[in-house]
């Protein structure tokens, strides 16, 4: 690696500081407490797992460069050079690291892992050996915001034949409007994923609760979050803000998407409009009587999956518990503190980089079929597009023989009829 | 040897005193200066009040309880006789009618305190040869534990002489006169510091604990500092 | 016109979760030669923006769009 190089990165490093940041690179004091924390040594056994060793690797750069001591002594806090094997390392730990934040909870400090595969993430950037696939999709959706008016027609074309269905399933009476796109002035901004099965079902809900809601043009899913570009993040994000303040609602409601929605709820700033999930909609047109559920829909029991970003990193909890007590009396939790729940070992982009990560998905995430299949539940829901995909692939790989359902869908399937 | 010893005992002890202070006080201040993380950093759900969980984390360890809880009694009975050989040598200083609410004779723990510290150092010691926490450590980590403990060897081999062995010939009257000399800038070695055959323990007792007052600031030692605002970040 | 168009690899996207047409799409024509077509069909009306969007970032072209039924298929020229 050359010079010039090494000082560009070493600027992106620096840029990632901030308090928390400081605070996380002075303490670890390497105790070993996390070392039971993450999914991947859990499954595995291999050090270069444990939350600890992944953010040594940020801590020998940081000692070397940003600290004296790195150029007096850098044998006693084995500080770094950064070179193309230090890239390679860092690669290893950022994309193996999904983000979940279990690790925070064991360490006696709470240092945050995620944020510090940050800087790993960013580095990787620099040096232009980040998967590529993220950021030609965060580019993507970028491209949509920027020249919306050239794709809005085919996006109308495609929610109309929706609509269809929609009708045929759930005999809306919202008829013609049972997907509204771009209304000004209604009080709930529902922010999708690209497929159907994002769309429909949270379709017939709102309608059924008579809710005055409008489609986004744009995707919930914020890829510039997965690859760790902010700058990428931040204009993902504004496409949402600009359209949910054009349009003067009073709630945005992301869909069942663990990474949209705790960048939306923490990231959009002070806004006009509050953020929410879909499940904690769902969850409060349940409690106003807005909605019905049939709890004989989904006999057996069912178990639920708390994605990370949205429970454990966004406090959604007891709304998704609530609403499967609407759809069921046999629940089954995987833990008995959300705060431990495993992670489905997908997040953090690896979902995303679809079958160039499946075997390391399924070998690092053993610890969460053991989970699943101690609850006996037949039914495994979760409100997670990247926890659905990787639970399914889960499914598929160790036979768990459960039925991985979307909680939203479940919803709208047990609507009774006002 | 006798400048040897006064070296040790006088000018490196104010470097090693300013070395802390100011590396402290800099090594903080840098740090505030950062802006704010832009997100809350929290772990749900969170409890009320949120200070008092903060304060639980800090001090208590309850994750370490939980998942490592040998680890957890060392930590705690560690952590607790620092507290007291913190007061031990505030006594040393003055009396304070605080402390001595239970009343104890100076030096306090009666010689235990130390061979606690003592104890739970090699543990810690130990269970850094041995996988997975071997795989994690770099050489800071083993050689602040060897620095740590050969400053409470010594200092509680005085102890330990005095409180065990009736050993009278360096006495917590000539501590007293020498830390005072020191506090207020006329440093006066009383004689049995230097000249009693136990003037050794004394010396080295002071030499390890300057470099560890010195390192202190530069090592992942900050977490004694940082650990409250780090653990409230978590508990909002 | 469609005659025209020599599609030399077809893709079967339907029913794929996002962002997983996208994903395929791009490692698929890198799978022909600069100049050639590949068809990808897909039932996710996102798909209808995704392509365009994707197209005109990775400087890719869309040379024909075609719906199916509830099948949409589209016909992608290699360009880079």
């Amino acid at each position: 690696m050359d010079e010039k190089t090494r000082d560009d990165l070493l600027q992106l490093f620096r840029s990632k500081f901030n308090r928390a940041m400081r605070f996380y690179l002075e303490s670890c004091t390497r105790c070993g407490t996390c070392t039971d924390a993450c999914h991947v040594y859990a499954s595995t056994g291999q050090t270069k797992y444990i939350a600890a060793y992944r953010h040594e690797l940020i801590r020998r750069l940081y000692k070397r460069y940003f600290k004296a001591r790195g150029h007096l002594w850098p044998s006693l806090g084995e500080a770094r050079e950064l070179t193309d094997a230090t890239i390679e390392e860092l690669y290893e730990a950022a994309y193996s690291c999904t983000g979940c934040r279990r690790c925070m909870v064991y360490c006696p400090f709470g240092i945050d892992t995620q944020m510090l595969m940050s800087i790993a993430k960013l580095l990787l950037i620099g040096k232009g050996a980040e998967p590529e696939i993220l950021t030609l999709l965060a580019d993507t959706s970028i491209e949509k915001g920027k020249s919306m008016e050239l794709f809005k027609e085919g996006f109308l074309t495609g929610i109309k034949r929706l609509e269809a269905e929609v009708v045929k399933q759930w005999q809306t009476e919202a008829g013609e409007a049972a997907i509204p796109v771009d209304v000004e002035g209604a009080d709930l901004l529902y922010v999708a994923l690209a497929g159907a099965h994002s769309i429909i079902p949270a379709a017939a809900v709102f309608n059924a609760a008579g809710e005055k809601w409008t489609l986004s043009f744009f995707e919930a899913v914020n890829f510039g979050a997965f690859v760790g570009d902010p700058s990428k993040t931040k204009l993902i994000l504004d496409r949402i803000v600009n359209e949910a303040k054009r349009l003067k609602v009073k709630e945005v409601c992301v869909c069942e998407c663990g990474t949209a929605y705790r960048v939306m709820k923490y990231l959009s700033g002070s806004q006009p409009f509050k953020v929410t999930s879909i499940t904690e909609a769902h969850a409060r047109y349940l409690k106003e009587g807005r909605i019905r559920l049939d709890k004989t829909k989904f006999p057996g029991p069912i178990t639920y999956h708390d994605p990370c970003q949205i429970a454990r990193n966004a406090g959604v909890i007891d709304e998704a518990r609530y609403i499967i007590g609407h759809l069921t009396d046999d629940f089954r939790e995987m833990t008995t503190d959300a705060r431990y729940n495993w992670c489905c070992g997908g997040g953090g982009g690896l979902v995303a980089l679809g079958d160039e990560t499946l075997d390391f998905r399924m070998k690092s995430s053993r610890v969460k079929v053991d989970q699943v299949k101690a609850t006996g539940a037949t039914i495994l829901s979760t409100a997670c597009e990247n926890c659905h995909t990787q639970l399914s692939n889960l499914n598929d790989h160790y036979k768990m023989e459960v039925d991985v359902q979307f909680l939203s869908s479940m919803v709208a399937r047990a609507l009774v009829p006002a | 040897m006798q400048t040897v010893y006064y070296i040790i005992l006088v000018p490196m002890v104010y470097l090693a005193f300013g070395v802390f202070i100011v590396g402290i006080i800099a090594r903080i201040a840098k740090i505030w200066r950062e802006p704010p993380n832009p997100t809350p950093l929290l772990i749900h759900p969170v409890k009320k009040p949120g200070w008092l969980w903060t304060l639980t984390d800090t001090f208590l360890f309850p994750t370490v309880r939980r998942h490592k809880p040998v680890l957890w009694v060392f930590l705690m009975a560690f952590h607790i006789c620092l507290l007291l050989l913190l007061i031990g040598h505030l006594e040393l200083l003055a009396d304070f009618a605080l402390f001595q609410v239970i009343p104890h004779e100076i030096f306090l723990g009666n010689g235990f305190v130390g061979l606690i510290l003592a104890i739970c150092l090699l543990y810690f010691l130990f269970r850094r040869f041995v996988s997975p926490v071997k795989d994690l450590s770099v050489p800071e980590d083993y050689y602040l534990l060897i620095l740590l403990f050969l400053v409470v060897i010594f200092g509680s081999e005085m102890d330990w002489a005095r409180s065990w062995y009736e050993y009278g010939e360096m006495t917590v009257e000539d501590y007293r006169s020498y830390l005072l000399s020191l506090l207020v800038f006329k440093p006066e070695l009383p004689y049995s510091t230097t000249f009693s055959g136990h003037s050794f323990m004394l010396i080295l007792h002071v030499f390890f604990a300057n470099l560890f007052l010195m390192f202190f600031p530069f090592s992942q030692l900050m977490h004694a500092i940082l650990s409250l605002p780090m653990n409230k970040l978590r508990r909002g | 016109m469609a005659d025209a168009i020599t599609v030399t690899k077809v893709f079967d996207l339907k029913g794929l979760a996002c962002p997983m047409p996208v994903v395929k799409v791009s490692k698929g024509i890198k799978e022909v030669q600069v100049g050639e077509v590949i068809e990808a069909h897909t039932t996710d009306p996102g798909a209808l923006t995704d392509f365009p969007a994707w197209a005109n970032t990775s400087g890719n072209k869309i040379v024909k769009t075609d719906q199916d039924g509830d099948v949409i298929k589209f016909y992608i020229e290699r360009v880079v």
